[in-house]
């Protein structure tokens, strides 16, 4: 060889086309790769079958993701996503019906339905051994068990409430992200000093105006107060005293008038309508709720103003208090399996698939929501929340507050901060209030 | 240099076969896709066929329901009555759907619970009632909603919508409300796949032009088809719009990326029995038969044609090295045959220059006889000496070309070995070399083998030992037999040792390679062509013998040559003589003893005396041997007074002989004065022995051949076929000289025209000379052969030419002549042809 370095150079040049090119067609001639996620099969791969999953979202392109995903390790196996209209009030009869779905969405106050029983009576018991599921990804005081010990359901996402912020407003105004209630008020004074018609706006429908203001607040001033909850969940009209604080804090904001309600009248829904207007660039501060940042990555190609002047943005928590913020957690969806299903070993397995760390955290990420991991490994969206005191998080299935209850609190606050009830009024109508 | 652009442009062959591979490949792979595209949206547009006649079909169903209930004037409850009753399948529903604020509320076909319960709102479903008014609004054929959650049964479902007019209640007033014909979606798609096994993975999706999905098919994600496009797509604005007009356009095709990053084809089709809907089906590009390049094939190729570039490369550089070593061989022939031309120029000049110049003077001394005799005598030795030259390079010439061929004849190696002595006798006494040839007894003396090559081996080498050696040194020759391999053939050895100047290694590694001579002074100054050890060696390796040489410089020389030879068939009993008793004197013990045995093996006991006072005293007994035989040179007595003193005492009875390995001349007189009746050479052969004898005792059975004087071929007359004047004289006058008359044709066709008119017995031969003009011997021959007079054609013929190759020989004897004769001519063969064809022996 030392004789002959061409010939040499030829039999490496030969020997490198020859591992580059067999290599590019072996890559695709074995096509995708399975993932390193330590997922072990422990159904034959060339198991056949098909699972469903039914919600309410209109489309779920996190979940498409991790069909894919599965469909690397089960390809024979077809997973569908189905929205279904009126979800809340059609699915005990889904359950129940000949095309049964196989995986189903749950909410934390589903248990409140009237056919709550029966829904769970139909979910599979999540924390049985034999099924495998390891549910230590998840945060511990997200998953609730039954008084049995059951996990019916696994959360996929949690959310919280919050501000979308447009950052380069701030900057351009050189005003700083309010920390705490007066520096809210201060920035809301200073974009209405520069000209910001609507220094900060919200979605002003379904009581839920001022919502990431007030509730975070209120739920923090019940927290461990057993007595306060007692009393707020059996609806007593005497638990409205317990409602006063965060409604005096509701109307002092709104009494600055940095809240046009007109103009957040205008907002369609608390999705779409508040994102766009929000991606309008004109708009400092837009009240939202984890749900509603979710959609805001999708929708930045759909706004033609953002297309064209593009910002930076994050979601902050909302200031009520002097010391800062709340960080209020809780389940958006969770996932059942609905235990009568006739591919109930394939949901299963989805579900052992689909509740690890990784696999949450990318759905989490694919969607723009707060995951219900251990490991919080957060959009960057949601940074400043990390930023907060563990003390300040509250975390909503800890609470123990009934559905009912919590909306009579959003109701009263909504009615206060639109000027149709004041303080006393909200107060007094505690668990009457339509 | 040359190499590496060769490098350059064989890789860019290669590379360019591969892009144009690659180039047709991607062509040909363009031209079917286009194909499966056109075919995959043919199908589509069937699809379409089918889907309009299924939604016909269906809306004509529910129309034909409409129809009844608006003209039968019935209540909600008959009308769902009815419709129940017409329904045909358990999968199918029917509702009657009343408009009831911002919603729809009505009467179901299904019943739920125990009491029957058969009312349904559409509440809970998001802008369905604005939906289906749009539907009822238009003006398509058919009239059908999107997949929505049938909430009766929760179960997807699509509506087939017609508007009918009944009373809520039995006493109420006629209403406007809608009819809907439900089918679960699952049923639908079991109607709605592709009817062909090419497109079992196709999926179908139907959506508005608002891009909602009526129908999903799997691999549509998204609530819409244009959000879909644009999660897994992510086009611009103008490209969104493009693909939106091309969808409300007209029927087409149109890639796009699916959920997987799959590229996938879309086909898309407007449903003509409505107003907005399209049917867009996908599939992957994989399922549709379009790779992209094969890679592995195209390593494949490319490894082949790099291989075979480096295989090409390899051997082209082999042939290279080859060709260089052949060029390099070449020059060095060359090179050796141009140094081979100056030798061959000097040493042919030099006796060309003797001859010239010896004629030149002889012509200016024609009247000293003397003087012209000893001219003539140097001009024929160097006449010799050109021959010689002559016919080494023919040799040289024959073993070159592969054509030197063997012709064995029976022949005496006792005759061969006394051959050696006469010819190396002039040159070994020239030198005062002293000169020792010994043989052991040969028991075989007949064989039969080229006597030519074999002498031309022994007399190579003992030429060469001779030449070499200086003068006053020794020269050792030994022939000797042994056994053979079979009991047909004997091993002849013979071994040529000298005293010379001896050869260097590197002279010794190229020794036989012709034109080779050892570079020295002393080597220069000696007459050699350097094609003697040459032609040796080659004929060595034609009869399988072999040669060995040990040398070392300024000590001398030994060649060592075996040869395993056919015996001949002649007896060795046809040379006996009467049982008689010799006396045999010599100093030296081996020949005295080999000697013994010779004379033994012929009949003839010998006593044997070491020296010559010895052989006096056991001679002195009157009658007691019947032939004394003497060495002459012995240390205390030579044979010569020895002799004499034999003869003293014995008188004249007994004959004596004189043994001597030199030329007697000298002694004769001085031999035969002191009573020597006769000579004997070294050394003793059997044959010479025997002959010498036989001549001493009167056997009229001697082999001695007697002195050929020509004298009985008088009055012979030959035609000779000779072109050359100069030729045509010598030999004349050469014949004339043995009295044997000669007639000339100048050509061949003169010659066959002389045989054809001349009278039976007008000639005794022909000498045929072969190139000549109008026609050559060869064809003279043949014509001559085919003459018709008898005589004429069956004439003995003799080639005389100067074609000596045995091929010539050949062709002459094949053309149907009877011998050879080489130019320049021998007389003595010529005589002995002669004689040959006189007595009508054949060869």
């Amino acid at each position: 060889m030392r004789r002959h370095p061409r010939f040499a150079a030829l039999c490496a040049l030969v020997l490198a086309l020859m591992l580059v090119l067999t290599a590019c067609g072996a890559q695709e001639a074995a096509g995708p790769q399975a993932s390193d996620v330590g997922f072990t099969p422990r159904l034959d791969s060339q198991t056949e079958g098909a699972v469903t999953v039914v919600g309410h979202y209109n489309n779920f392109e996190a979940l498409e993701a991790e069909f894919v995903r599965f469909a690397e390790y089960y390809p024979n196996v077809t997973l569908t996503y189905t929205y279904l209209d009126g979800y809340s009030k059609i699915l005990s009869t889904a359950l129940g019906n000949s095309e049964a779905p196989d995986i189903f969405f749950t909410y934390p106050w589903m248990g409140d339905w009237a056919d709550g029983a029966d829904i769970f009576a139909a979910s599979e018991n999540l924390a049985d051994p034999a099924l495998d599921i390891d549910l230590s990804c998840v945060r511990e005081n997200l998953l609730k068990r039954d008084d049995q010990g059951r996990i019916l359901s696994v959360p996929v996402y949690t959310t919280t409430y919050g501000m979308l912020v447009n950052e380069d407003l701030f900057a351009k105004e050189n005003i700083a992200v309010p920390q705490t209630y007066s520096e809210l008020l201060s920035a809301c004074e200073a974009f209405r000093a520069a000209g910001y018609a609507n220094p900060i706006m919200g979605y002003n429908k379904s009581g839920e105006l001022l919502y990431p203001l007030y509730y975070p607040y209120f739920c923090a001033q019940i927290q461990g107060d057993e007595a306060a909850l007692s009393a707020l969940n059996a609806l007593q009209p005497e638990a409205g005293e317990y409602l006063r604080d965060m409604l005096e804090l509701t109307a002092d904001f709104m009494r600055h008038g940095y809240l046009d309600l007109e103009s957040c009248s205008a907002l369609k829904d608390n999705y779409d309508a508040v994102i766009l207007r929000f991606f309008e660039g004109d708009v400092p501060m837009m009240l939202a709720t984890g749900n509603t940042v979710s959609g805001t990555e999708k929708r930045e190609a759909k706004s033609e103003a953002f297309t064209q002047n593009p910002f930076r943005y994050s979601f902050h928590p909302v200031p009520s208090t002097e010391q800062g913020a709340y960080f209020v957690n809780t389940v958006s969806i969770g996932f059942a399996v609905n235990k009568n299903s006739a591919n109930l070993a394939l949901a299963n397995e989805f579900m052992r698939f689909l509740v690890c760390t990784d696999e949450l955290n990318l759905m989490a990420k694919a969607k723009r929501m707060v995951t219900p991991c251990a490991d919080m490994s957060l959009d960057s969206v949601y940074a400043p929340f990390e930023k907060l005191d563990e003390s300040r998080m509250i975390n909503l299935s800890e609470l123990g507050l009934i559905d009912e209850a919590s909306s009579q609190v959003c109701r009263a606050g909504w009615q206060v901060s639109n000027g149709l009830m004041t303080v006393d009024e909200a107060v007094a109508a505690f668990g009457s209030i339509a | 240099m040359k190499k590496n652009w060769m490098l350059i442009g064989n890789i860019v062959i290669v590379l360019t076969i591969l892009a144009l591979i690659v180039f047709y490949v991607g062509n040909e792979q363009e031209r079917m896709l286009a194909s499966k595209m056109e075919a995959f949206g043919n199908m589509t547009e069937a699809m379409e066929h089918v889907t309009t006649n299924y939604l016909v079909g269906e809306q004509q169903v529910c129309n034909s329901w409409a129809n009844y209930i608006n003209a039968n004037d019935l209540s909600a409850q008959q009308a769902i009555a009815f419709v129940r009753d017409a329904i045909t399948s358990p999968e199918i529903m029917a509702h009657i759907l009343f408009p009831d604020g911002d919603a729809l509320t009505g009467l179901s076909t299904a019943t739920r619970g125990p009491a029957g319960d058969d009312t349904v709102s559409y509440r809970n479903i998001a802008s369905f009632t604005a939906e289906l008014e749009e539907h009822l609004r238009q003006n398509g054929a058919v009239s059908v909603t999107r997949a929505y959650t049938n909430p009766v049964n929760a179960i997807q479902s699509i509506a087939f919508c017609s508007t009918v007019t009944v009373r809520r209640d039995a006493a109420g007033q006629p209403e406007q409300a809608v009819l809907l014909r439900i089918i679960p979606v699952s049923t639908f798609e079991k109607k709605w796949s592709f009817p062909t096994d090419d497109y079992k993975n196709a999926e179908i999706s139907l959506i508005d032009t608002a891009g909602n999905y009526i129908l999903r098919g799997h691999s549509f994600k998204n609530s819409n088809f244009y959000e879909f496009y644009q999660s897994y797509n992510s086009p611009g604005p103008a490209e969104l719009e493009r693909v939106k007009e091309a969808l409300a356009g007209k029927p087409g095709v149109m890639t796009i990326l699916n959920s997987t990053g799959s590229e996938s084809l879309i086909a898309h089709t407007r449903v003509n029995s409505t107003d907005d809907w399209i049917i867009v089906t996908m599939i992957s590009m994989k399922e549709l038969g379009h790779t992209a390049i094969n890679w592995t094939l195209g390593g494949i190729i490319t490894a082949g044609l790099l291989l075979l570039l480096a295989f090409n490369l390899a051997i082209m550089m082999s042939f290279n090295r080859q060709l260089r070593a052949a060029a390099e061989a070449a020059d060095r022939a060359n090179q050796a045959k141009t140094d081979f031309l100056s030798t061959m120029s000097h040493d042919i000049r030099t006796p060309m220059n003797a001859i010239i110049g010896l004629t030149t003077i002889a012509g200016k001394n024609v009247e000293d006889a003397a003087a012209v005799r000893e001219n003539l005598r140097k001009i024929n030795l160097a006449s010799n000496h050109l021959l010689t030259l002559i016919n080494d390079i023919l040799d040289i010439s024959k073993v070159e070309s592969g054509k030197l061929t063997l012709s064995p004849v029976t022949f005496s190696i006792v005759e061969c070995a006394e051959n050696l002595v006469n010819i190396s006798q002039p040159m070994v006494k020239e030198k005062n070399i002293d000169f020792n040839f010994r043989v052991n007894r040969f028991q075989q003396e007949y064989l039969y083998a080229d006597q030519l090559r074999i002498n031309q081996i022994y007399i190579n080498l003992l030429s060469n030992a001779i030449k070499y050696t200086q003068p006053g040194g020794r020269v050792c020759v030994e022939l000797r037999e042994a056994p053979g391999q079979t009991d047909k053939t004997v091993r002849i050895t013979y071994v040529v040792a000298d005293t010379g100047m001896g050869m260097t290694p590197e002279f010794m590694e190229r020794m036989y390679q012709p034109f080779s001579r050892q570079t020295d002074s002393r080597v220069n100054m000696i007459q050699g062509t350097g094609l003697g050890l040459a032609i040796t060696k080659q004929m060595i390796d034609l009869m399988h013998g072999t040669i060995e040489c040990e040398s070392q410089v300024g000590k001398g020389t030994t060649f060592t040559v075996t040869l395993e030879i056919p015996l001949a068939d002649k007896l060795m009993d046809e040379f006996m003589l009467p049982p008689i008793r010799v006396l045999l004197a010599d100093d030296d013990e081996v020949l005295l003893e080999t000697a013994r045995d010779t004379l033994r093996s012929i009949g003839v006991e010998a006593d044997t005396a070491q020296s010559g006072a010895e052989a006096v005293r056991m001679a002195s007994g009157r009658g007691a041997y019947r032939v004394v035989i003497l060495d002459w040179k012995m240390p205390d007595m030579d044979g010569i007074e020895a002799a004499r003193r034999i003869r003293a005492q014995v008188g004249d009875e007994v004959p004596i002989l004189l043994i001597s390995a030199y030329s007697w001349s000298d002694i004769e007189d001085v031999a035969r004065d002191a009573g020597v009746d006769g000579f004997i050479s070294k050394p003793l052969f059997r044959t010479t022995l025997y002959d010498k004898l036989s001549e001493l005792l009167g056997n009229e059975n001697t082999r001695a051949d007697q002195e050929d004087d020509g004298a009985d071929l008088a009055d012979m007359r030959i035609l000779v076929a000779e072109d050359n004047d100069t030729n045509w004289e010598i030999i004349s006058m050469l014949l004339d000289m043995y009295g044997i008359q000669t007639e000339r044709a100048e050509n061949g066709q003169l010659a066959v025209e002389r045989m054809a008119k001349a009278e039976q017995g007008a000639f005794h031969l022909i000498f045929m000379d072969i190139q000549m003009p109008v026609m050559n011997g060869i064809e003279a021959t043949k014509a001559i052969r085919a003459l018709s007079d008898p005589w004429a054609s069956q004439i003995p013929i003799i080639a005389m030419t100067a074609d000596a190759f045995s091929e010539n020989v050949a062709e002459c004897l094949a053309a149907g002549m009877n011998g050879h004769i080489a130019k320049p001519i021998d007389m003595k063969l010529v005589l002995k042809e002669i004689k040959r064809i006189k007595e009508g022996t054949k060869r």
